[in-house]
């Protein structure tokens, strides 16, 4: 950095959006005294230096993308999104200003509350200055007389030339001259969506032979550079040098870079020019270009005036950079030498300047790299190994500005310095004045106005720095903020997954209740979530219900429905609740697959919480979709620690009508119940009548199906002990059984020891409870026992009930086993004949069901009928839970 | 119920009636010019058709609503192929989804959607026989569908489209063109919704599309009667006045390949009796008169050519509607019918007069074409003959042959020195050139022939002018660049458009050859007839073939009475001679072969004659 002087000074501030301007729009330009910025928006601003003030503010009817000056015919064009190229004279400024000033006030209140600058004028242009109406258009560049422009079909790039239409006059139609298709692109969208706004555009750049056409010291826009004879020659070939055709470069987002000769471009409608032909691809970046210019990187020759450009630069978008100059090999052949090197990215824009320097801009500050002999950007005193050669090695240098979104090389440039144009993110235009070979300050005499000079100067310094700070500050804040996150997940991960015995600290219990949505019944589930650790679950956490129902008993092949709920949460602090309720059936058509299994889990999402910090500062966003460099996170990634997994089986879905307090709140059937009609029908026929759906049908002329089981009095006693102390065993059994039923209170006050329930499906349920004694099991005597007796119409009903009381049972048995208690003497001689008895009947279900596999339809009615027997058999209470 | 169904009907006169307005907006926008009103009135209405659709693809599919859908879709389509001037891909993902939908209604999304579009209008088509009202829509939607597979080339599809349209009766038939004829699209019914083009205009402009389109490709395979009759169809079809005069000059093309000049001439005359787009018929008839052998006429077609191609057609405002232009095939550099720019015209007629030995007419249109190439101040470009054509240097080493044809040689000497001039930066380095010479470096720089050639015609032009010292100075410079030349390694080097095509062997042989033959001649002018033998003996070995070569030499040895020597010589001559003569000049630049007749001996026969009746003289004695 020695050598180095950077000056900044703030020039004006602009609008900008919230979270600051996006790169890849935003345009800056230079003209004397004039500086012509758009942000991006729909203002184009016209600003003075000498005046230090903003002259004239123009509005167009949509986003400007591109701004150029034809110097020569004092003229601004301006690209305008879905709309067109417009010319507006530079002369006319002043004029209109003075004719319209004031005017739209309450538009430019809103929109330029930032400005410090005293209010100018905002000038509506009038859609007459449209030069070259397309909707498609995503770049353009303009020569002498001709315009070219690049514009997006559905499957194309297409490059059109256009003569120059002069501002005011009417824009003429014919004025086409050329047009040639370029490689493909992708469609922005396909369908009917409205096309999306590209997040890069492509980049147009002109390229001229040096010639009488092209004077010396003739001012040239960022999109025009004048490359030496040799370089031109060896890139676009001996047509392009022999005509003197300017050349036009075009760098496409999908990194190609391609060029065509202007004078080759074809006329006439009817023969558009030929890709193959006319269409050269230089290289592929393969990644979007941001920038292509050119510099001259080798010291003038002392008899030559002429600083032509003898190399060629492009860059891409994560900082792929490309040089290619031309160089004599040892047998006098020209040969291009071209190399690729790697800057930091993501580059937000750059720009060429004096001395072989190339200026590139990212979110974490402006840089400098040298292209010269020796490749020191600021020595280019330097001897250097291989004359000619490129820098075998990039280094770049910061120049300590950020977040600067468009650059511009000023034409005021100090005498062997170069002076930037930049417009900051912050909406802040200044100016970047570099001298390269400024010599130590040295103490002079301080003048007053010397004395302000500096004074200056160093304000300008700090708030480049304060802003560069600020900046910092932000990324470093929110880094903070993603590591107290993540150990606060930690912390949260460990408590739960230490303590596997005892209450976790953490829990979720589900209960479940009938509730009426919508005119129509529907069993709903609530999680609890419960939070008694000292930790919060912040930001990024959330509780995951999957509710996964069992597969159709008849359909063998079918797995269960599985719906995963994800309900973020928000806070919760220690010793919080949250409540989450769900619906969990019947569906649509009135089924419900139980028993339906409810598990929870606690995710913590990494991408949520860490994304932010790992993606780049939030205002600096960059205009591609990804976030976050690829690679660093996957898409889904996170933490899951499961809860607690809850069977809902029928039993807590049984309703009981019939117990129900007042016959008029009766809970209706499920299904379309909801026609008031319907009702009033249902009510008129009384409750005597019977539906006469195929299911009470069945119910009315089918025995019912029973299944009974049967378990010890003594165990059960010993289970039910300590809770249902005082009452009567069976009444006591049923209680147990429906404890978890919401709707269990009538069945505990009314001491029943049978019940008959509503199934969710609506066929009945009944449950019978009572003791019987076993004789033939135990040789001490008869055995006391109680018999649960399940019976109902529906067969699937009646399994469903059957599972979920055997399920209970064991669970009671496990846990009578983990208490150690002896059974009594059983009569093995029995147990053993029963044992052969379940064998052979099991043995019979297996082939009766491959029987059921392997034949058709028709033939398996029989076996069906048997197989079902078999069941009951199987369910007969044989077997006596001890 | 009924509450639903009037609402419903009510929902279906509004989208109706915003889809009439849109069309009517089309209409007023059709009779604007071409300007940012109209563009914004276009897109205006394309933003309308496109939100309608989205309302009406919003809710589920109905039988009632869906032939307003399907007309929706149709305006659609043909408003964005109209806007974008032709069929893009993109348009079958909008006829897809309209398809879909109908099958929605039915319930079979998923029938055949494997087998893509085809299959879909399968299943389309036989489930619509179910829903006539569905049919005037589903053909109008038939015919975008066969409009997008002829631009895009897929014939095979379209002939099944249309089979399956004809219905089964005339499935035997796999001519798509007759099936086209026999297609009747069924007529939306009059107080239907609006269309911007109706199926039977459609099918009007489908069928000359197609007719063109058929009859260009067996034209251009040599299947010249079938060709015949496929214009003739395309011909009697209604089409706009510039697609008529590529069919009739197509029609001539077709009837001069068969040999039937007459009435190839009739068409041509009749393409040139419209207002506008002249080329085309007057470079058929430049080839026409050609054929027939009438230069002049030939050449005053070229003339009428270059003017009518200076003239720059202002396209009209494209009509809101599909049109044949659309269907066509892309204009093609290799299609007979490319007339080319005015540049390409100029080139063309500038080199057919130095072929037919025009020579001040060649220079004259020579220098007129590199003062449209190079001037610069010339607001308009005019774009170089290159390729199908010469490169650019080559147009400026035949404008200098030209030029020295034509006894200007001065002037050739400044084309000559304003193409070195302009190219000299792309030149190899001379002092290093000159370094490496005397090292006697084994490997050379590439240099391009017509680099060489330049100094090949600087050294002829010297000669006309009679300063033999220049003259030589320049071949000799010519010979040694020549000789560094290895035409096998390609790169590295200023790649030009002509490389590929004149870099052969052939070239460079001939090239070498007439360098020799024009030093060894300044010799022989100059008396040094021993430096001029070992020339003539050179140019004989690099080029075995070349005659001119061996004939000079004979010449030589003769003078120099080396009697034995040239007897064998000419022996061997003789023998060559009975053998087929090889066309030597197959595939050489212009350039070169005027060069190669300048040096030609002019007394061929004569000699051959003196020297039989000499040796048999001599045998005689």
């Amino acid at each position: 950095m020695a050598g180095l002087a950077l000056r900044v000074e703030y020039l004006a501030g602009f609008c900008c959006p919230l979270g600051g301007l996006a790169a890849g729009k935003p345009r800056v330009l230079c003209h004397g005294a004039e500086i012509f910025l758009s942000t991006g928006s729909e203002l184009v601003y016209v600003y003075d230096r000498e005046g230090r003030l903003l002259t004239a503010v123009y509005k167009f009817p949509g986003q400007v993308w591109h701004l150029e000056l034809q110097a020569l015919g004092r003229a601004l064009y301006v690209l305008c999104a879905r709309s067109g190229i417009y010319c507006l004279s530079l002369d006319q400024a002043g004029r209109s200003m003075s004719q319209d000033g004031g005017s739209d006030r309450d538009d430019r209140d809103s929109e330029d509350g930032q400005v410090g600058e005293p209010p100018a004028p905002v000038i509506a242009v009038d859609p007459d200055a449209c030069v070259l109406p397309d909707a498609t258009l995503c770049a353009f560049v303009v020569l002498d007389n001709v315009l070219v422009t690049l514009a997006q079909g559905p499957s194309q790039w297409k490059m059109q030339l256009f003569e120059c239409p002069c501002p005011g006059e009417d824009p003429r139609p014919g004025g086409q001259i050329g047009e040639v298709e370029l490689s493909t692109c992708t469609p922005p969208s396909g369908g009917l969506g409205a096309p999306a706004a590209p997040h890069f555009l492509p980049v147009l750049c002109c390229a001229s032979p040096p010639g009488p056409r092209v004077p010396r010291g003739h001012l040239q826009g960022p999109g025009a550079v004048t490359l030496e004879e040799a370089l031109f020659g060896l890139l676009f070939g001996a047509d392009a040098s022999l005509l003197e055709s300017p050349v036009i470069l075009c760098g496409l987002p999908d990194g190609q870079l391609c060029c065509v000769v202007l004078k080759t471009l074809v006329t006439s409608r009817s023969a558009p020019g030929d890709p193959k032909a006319l269409v050269k691809i230089l290289h592929h970046l393969e990644e979007p270009v941001i920038f292509i210019g050119a510099l001259r990187t080798e010291p003038l020759a002392e008899d030559t005036e002429d600083a032509h450009s003898d190399c060629l630069v492009a860059l891409g978008h994560h900082g792929r950079t490309l040089a290619i100059k031309a160089s004599w090999d040892e047998l006098g052949h020209l040969v291009p030498e071209l190399r690729e090197y790697g800057v930091p990215g993501p580059v937000l824009c750059a720009a060429c300047g004096e001395g072989g320097r190339l200026y590139h801009s990212t979110p974490s500050g402006l840089c400098v790299v040298g292209l010269a002999q020796g490749g020191g950007p600021w020595d280019p005193t330097q001897p250097s190994g291989a004359p000619g050669g490129l820098p075998s090695l990039l280094c770049p240098a910061s120049l300590s500005v950020c977040s600067v979104v468009t650059l511009s090389v000023s034409s005021r440039a100090p005498e062997g310095g170069t002076e930037l144009l930049a417009l900051s993110a912050g909406g802040r235009l200044m100016t970047c004045s570099l001298d390269s070979h400024s010599e130590a300050p040295r103490p002079s005499r301080v003048s007053v106005v010397n004395a302000g000079r500096k004074i200056k100067e160093l304000l300008s310094g700090i708030g480049t720095v304060s802003e560069r700070v600020s900046s910092l500050k932000k990324a470093v804040d929110q880094r903070n903020k993603a590591l107290t996150c993540l150990n606060e997940a930690m912390n949260v991960s460990c408590a739960l997954l230490s303590s596997r015995e005892g209450p976790r600290p953490i829990s979720c219990s589900v209960t479940t209740a009938w509730s009426r949505l919508q005119l129509r019944d529907v069993l709903t589930a609530t999680c609890l979530l419960e939070n008694s650790s000292s930790f919060s679950l912040d930001r990024g956490w959330a509780l995951c219900i999957q509710v996964l129902g069992s597969a159709r008993a008849l359909d063998l092949d079918s797995a269960g429905s599985a719906v995963t709920y994800t309900i973020p949460l928000d806070r919760l602090g220690p010793g919080g609740r949250r409540e989450v309720t769900l619906p969990l059936g019947p569906g649509e058509d009135g089924s419900l697959d139980l028993p339906v299994t409810v598990s929870c889990a606690l995710f913590y999402s990494l991408r949520e919480v860490v994304g932010g910090a790992l993606a780049p500062a939030d205002r600096l966003k960059e205009p591609s979709s990804e976030e976050w460099p690829p690679g660093v996170l996957p898409e889904q990634d996170g933490v899951c620690l499961p809860l607690s997994e809850h069977a809902v089986d029928l039993l807590q879905c049984l309703r009981f009508p019939a117990l129900a307090p007042s016959p008029l709140q009766a809970p209706g059937r499920p299904g379309p119940a909801g026609d008031p009609i319907h009702t009033f029908l249902e009510t008129c026929r009384g409750p005597g009548s019977q539906l006469a759906g195929p299911e009470s049908l069945r119910a009315k002329y089918l025995p019912p199906s029973v299944a009974t089981v049967r378990v010890s009095a003594e165990l059960l006693r010993v289970a039910l002990g300590d809770s249902q102390a005082g009452v009567s065993l069976c009444p006591a059994t049923l209680q147990w059984l429906l404890a978890e039923n919401s709707t269990c209170d009538i069945v505990r006050t009314q001491a029943l020891s049978s019940v008959q329930g509503v199934a969710p499906d609506g066929t009945d349920v009944h449950l019978i409870i009572r003791e019987v004694s076993v004789t033939d099991l135990c040789p001490e005597g008869a055995l006391q026992a109680v018999e649960i007796q399940l019976e109902s119409a529906s067969l699937a009903n009646m399994c469903r009930a059957h599972h979920a009381v055997v399920g209970r049972l064991q669970r009671l048995v496990v846990q009578q086993a983990a208490r150690d208690s002896s059974p009594p003497d059983l009569r093995l001689q029995y147990l053993h004949q029963i044992q052969a008895n379940h064998e052979t009947l099991l043995r019979e279900v297996q082939t009766l069901r491959d029987r059921l596999c392997a034949e058709d339809e028709a033939g398996s009615r029989a076996p069906a009928q048997r197989l079902l027997q078999v069941y009951k058999q199987l369910r007969s209470p044989s077997l006596l839970l001890l | 119920m009924a509450h639903k169904t009037s609402g419903l009907s009510s929902c279906l006169d509004l989208w109706r009636e915003k889809n009439d307005q849109l069309v009517r907006q089309t209409k007023v926008a059709q009779n604007l010019s071409l300007s940012l009103r109209r563009q914004q009135l276009v897109q205006d209405v394309l933003e309308g058709l496109r939100g309608l659709l989205h309302s009406l693809q919003g809710l589920p599919a109905a039988v009632s609503v869906l032939p307003l859908e399907l007309t929706v879709i149709c305006n659609f389509i043909t408003l964005r192929a109209s806007l974008a001037q032709g069929f893009t891909e993109d348009l079958a993902t909008d006829i897809q989804r309209g398809l879909e939908r109908v099958l929605e209604t039915q319930e079979q999304q998923e029938a055949k959607l494997e087998h893509g579009l085809r299959g879909l209008w399968d299943s389309v088509l036989h489930v619509s026989s179910l829903l006539p009202e569905l049919l005037p829509a589903l053909h109008h939607l038939a015919g975008l569908q066969a409009a997008l597979w002829l631009s895009t080339d897929r014939l095979g599809d379209l002939t099944l489209l249309l089979q399956t349209l004809n219905g089964s009766q005339s499935r035997a038939s796999e001519e798509p063109l007759l099936l086209l004829k026999t297609w009747r699209p069924l007529a939306e019914e009059s107080d239907g919704p609006l269309t911007l083009q109706d199926a039977r205009s459609l099918r009007g402009v489908l069928l000359t599309a197609f007719a063109y389109r058929q009859g260009l490709r067996e034209l251009i395979t040599g299947s010249l009667p079938r060709a015949l009759s496929s214009l003739h169809e395309a011909a009697s079809g209604l089409c706009p006045w510039p697609v008529l005069v590529q069919v009739y000059t197509a029609l001539a093309t077709c009837l001069r390949k068969m040999g039937k000049p007459q009435r190839a001439m009739l068409y041509l005359v009749e393409a040139v009796k419209g207002e506008s787009t002249w080329g085309p018929p007057l470079l058929e008839a430049s080839r026409l008169y050609q054929q027939l052998g009438n230069t002049a006429a030939e050449i005053e077609s070229l003339e009428l050519l270059v003017e009518a191609l200076s003239i720059t057609h202002i396209p009209e405002a494209p009509q809101l509607l599909i049109e044949v232009e659309f269907l066509l095939p892309r204009p093609d550099p290799a299609s007979p019918l490319h007339c080319g720019t005015q540049s390409q015209a100029k080139y063309l007629l500038a080199s057919r007069c130095l072929q037919t030995r025009r020579a001040e007419d060649a220079a004259e249109h020579y220098l007129d074409l590199l003062a449209l190439l190079l001037d610069g101040s010339e607001p308009k470009f005019s774009p170089p003959p290159c390729p199908p054509g010469p490169c650019v240097p080559e147009v400026f080493l035949e404008a200098t042959a030209a030029l020295i044809q034509a006894g200007r040689a001065q002037d050739a000497l400044t084309v000559c020195e304003e193409l070195l001039n302009r190219t000299s930066s792309l030149l190899p380095k001379r002092p290093r050139l000159w370094e490496d010479a005397r090292k006697g470096t084994k490997e050379s720089p590439h240099c391009s022939p017509w680099i060489s050639a330049i100094y090949l015609l600087q050294g002829q032009a010297w000669v006309q002018l009679g300063a033999r010292k220049e003259a030589v100075s320049e071949f000799s410079r010519c010979l040694e660049l020549l000789f560094q030349a290895t035409p096998k390694d390609k790169e590295p080097g200023p790649a030009s458009s002509c490389e590929h095509g004149c870099t052969s062997d052939v070239v460079l042989q001939q090239l070498r050859a007439a360098a020799l033959i024009s030093r060894g001649l300044e010799w022989v002018a100059s008396g040094q007839d021993n430096k001029a033998l070992q020339d003539f003996l050179l140019s004989v070995q690099v080029c075995p073939g070349n005659q001119d070569a061996s004939f000079h030499l004979l010449q030589t040895l003769r003078r120099l009475d080396r009697r034995d020597e040239a007897t064998a010589f000419w022996q061997r001559l003789e023998a060559q001679t009975e053998l087929p003569q090889e066309k030597a000049t197959r595939s050489l630049p212009l350039y070169l072969e005027t060069y190669l007749d300048w040096i030609r001996p002019p007394d061929r026969e004569t000699l051959l004659e003196e020297f039989r009746t000499s040796l048999l003289k001599t045998c005689e004695l």
